[in-house]
């Protein structure tokens, strides 16, 4: 397997506190991670660095064969990594403006952005959602809704913070059946999360905060 | 009964079409309009700056457009007549009680307020939506369009705010208009005027018309933010 992603040194204070120092991490192309830890340890915070969102410290960074820096974020690695937030927003449009966002942002034609987001929502359940109006739709339905518009960028590495949290009975399980197909799609995911379904998905990689230092299982 | 008589008097002279009046309502809605749509995208993007960037001074920068809501548009009238003065630094422009001066005041006069709301609107958006913006590969450009129709109405609301403080205004006007019978005599101008002269029908009709311009501007915004008044906010 190759390795997409890979950081040595890598630390993030804030203020005088050092939250995490991370010798080194290892994404490999197309596989999955959980990344574990108690409330605190700086899970969301390390999705947030690998996104771009907080600033923090390399040693030394290789995305996909090119060694970049991490502070400007690079434009490679935001057009190659997409983030879904633990509690995702929808922008005040409709569901389909809403997936097609991160498309139009990369100048993408109308033919194939119509494509891809009819595409996206057939995978995410969400046809019917067509014409709800974004900011009326339930918790599940807006993290599928912001799943799909993360997918639909065909990212070489998702970001996944707590996708099932806050969700229970059928909105959980419809997320959950979600994520295998994500990483049978070929991008890379890694998932912040508590949710032992999750954590217990086969040919998922371990990966885990503890005391500022990462720790890394693969997969059983 | 004369107020009575008055306002009798003032419906006559509007149904009449006189025209010194409309003359006058023109004049106004032309400069207050002009000034609003030279400040509004300025205002707006110093407004979205100063919300979404830290910077040294940022702190000083909001309590300066907050402090200059509360300066007296005479004061600014002042300040403005000693620029546009022909000894003045800006005297050349030769704007000293022409319309032109009026809209450089109306300018000056809507600037805070348009900051001030649109500063507030701007850091009341929910910070998820500039993230996901930024995260889904958007440009700062197009991460600020996407907050400012995130939060369209208070950026709507603070338009209104500024159209209605620089039609209502009377100080700058006067003191950089000069009050000119067909050239920069403006609503309120007129009525200071009128009412000093014991003319108050036509005073009377200039003020129904400003709460007539007001009733349908706001009319005009609840349109445009169609559901949100629809539920009361505390049930």
């Amino acid at each position: 397997m190759n390795t997409l992603l890979s950081i040595e040194g890598l630390k993030k204070r804030f203020g005088k506190r050092l939250l995490f120092d991370i010798d080194r991490l290892e994404i490999e192309a197309g596989a999955a991670y959980v990344l574990t830890g108690a409330n605190g340890a700086g899970k969301s915070t390390l999705l947030r660095v690998l996104c771009g969102l907080e600033r923090a410290e390399a040693a030394r960074l290789v995305f996909n064969g090119a060694t970049l820096h991490l502070v400007p974020y690079p434009r490679a690695m935001r057009d190659a990594i997409a983030y879904v937030h633990q509690h995702p927003v929808m922008f005040a449009t409709s569901v389909p403006d809403n997936i097609a966002y991160g498309l139009k942002a990369r100048g993408m034609p109308r033919e194939e952005i119509s494509k891809r987001v009819d595409e996206a929502m057939a995978w995410a359940g969400i046809g019917h959602l067509r014409d709800s109006p974004p900011q009326t739709l339930s918790g599940g339905e807006k993290q599928r809704v912001a799943l799909a518009r993360a997918r639909v960028l065909r990212p070489k590495l998702l970001l996944l913070d707590e996708p099932t949290a806050n969700l229970d009975g059928a909105a959980r399980e419809a997320v959950i059946a979600l994520i295998p197909t994500l990483m049978h799609a070929g991008s890379s995911v890694v998932m912040a999360c508590h949710d032992r379904d999750l954590i217990h998905l086969p040919g998922v990689h371990r990966l885990k905060l503890r005391e500022g230092r990462l720790e890394m299982r693969s997969a059983s | 009964m004369q107020l009575i008589q008055a306002v009798r008097d003032a419906f006559a002279l509007l149904l009449s079409g006189d025209p010194v009046l409309w003359r006058i309502i023109w004049i106004s809605l032309k400069t207050s309009l002009l000034g609003l749509l030279l400040a509004t995208p300025l205002a707006v993007g110093c407004g979205y700056a100063i919300a979404s960037h830290a910077f040294t001074g940022r702190r000083v920068l909001i309590w300066l457009a907050q402090v200059s809501l509360s300066l007296p548009t005479v004061l600014i009238g002042l300040l403005l007549y000693l620029l546009l003065s022909r000894q003045g630094p800006m005297g050349g422009l030769g704007w000293l009680f022409t319309q032109s001066g009026i809209v450089a005041g109306q300018v000056v006069i809507a600037l805070p307020v348009l900051v001030a709301f649109t500063l507030a609107a701007v850091q009341g958006a929910d910070v998820r939506l500039a993230e996901t913006a930024i995260t889904l590969g958007a440009s700062r450009w197009r991460v600020m369009l996407t907050l400012l129709h995130e939060v369209r109405f208070g950026v709507m609301a603070a338009i209104i705010n500024g159209f209605g403080r620089v039609i209502s205004e009377v100080g700058c006007a006067m003191m950089v208009g000069g009050n000119i019978a067909g050239e920069t005599r403006t609503i309120t101008t007129a009525i200071a005027l009128e009412t000093s002269k014991g003319e108050f029908a036509q005073g009377i009709a200039l003020g129904i018309v400003l709460v007539a311009i007001a009733l349908v501007i706001n009319a005009g915004l609840m349109v445009l933010q169609g559901d949100a008044h629809a539920a009361p906010a505390v049930r």
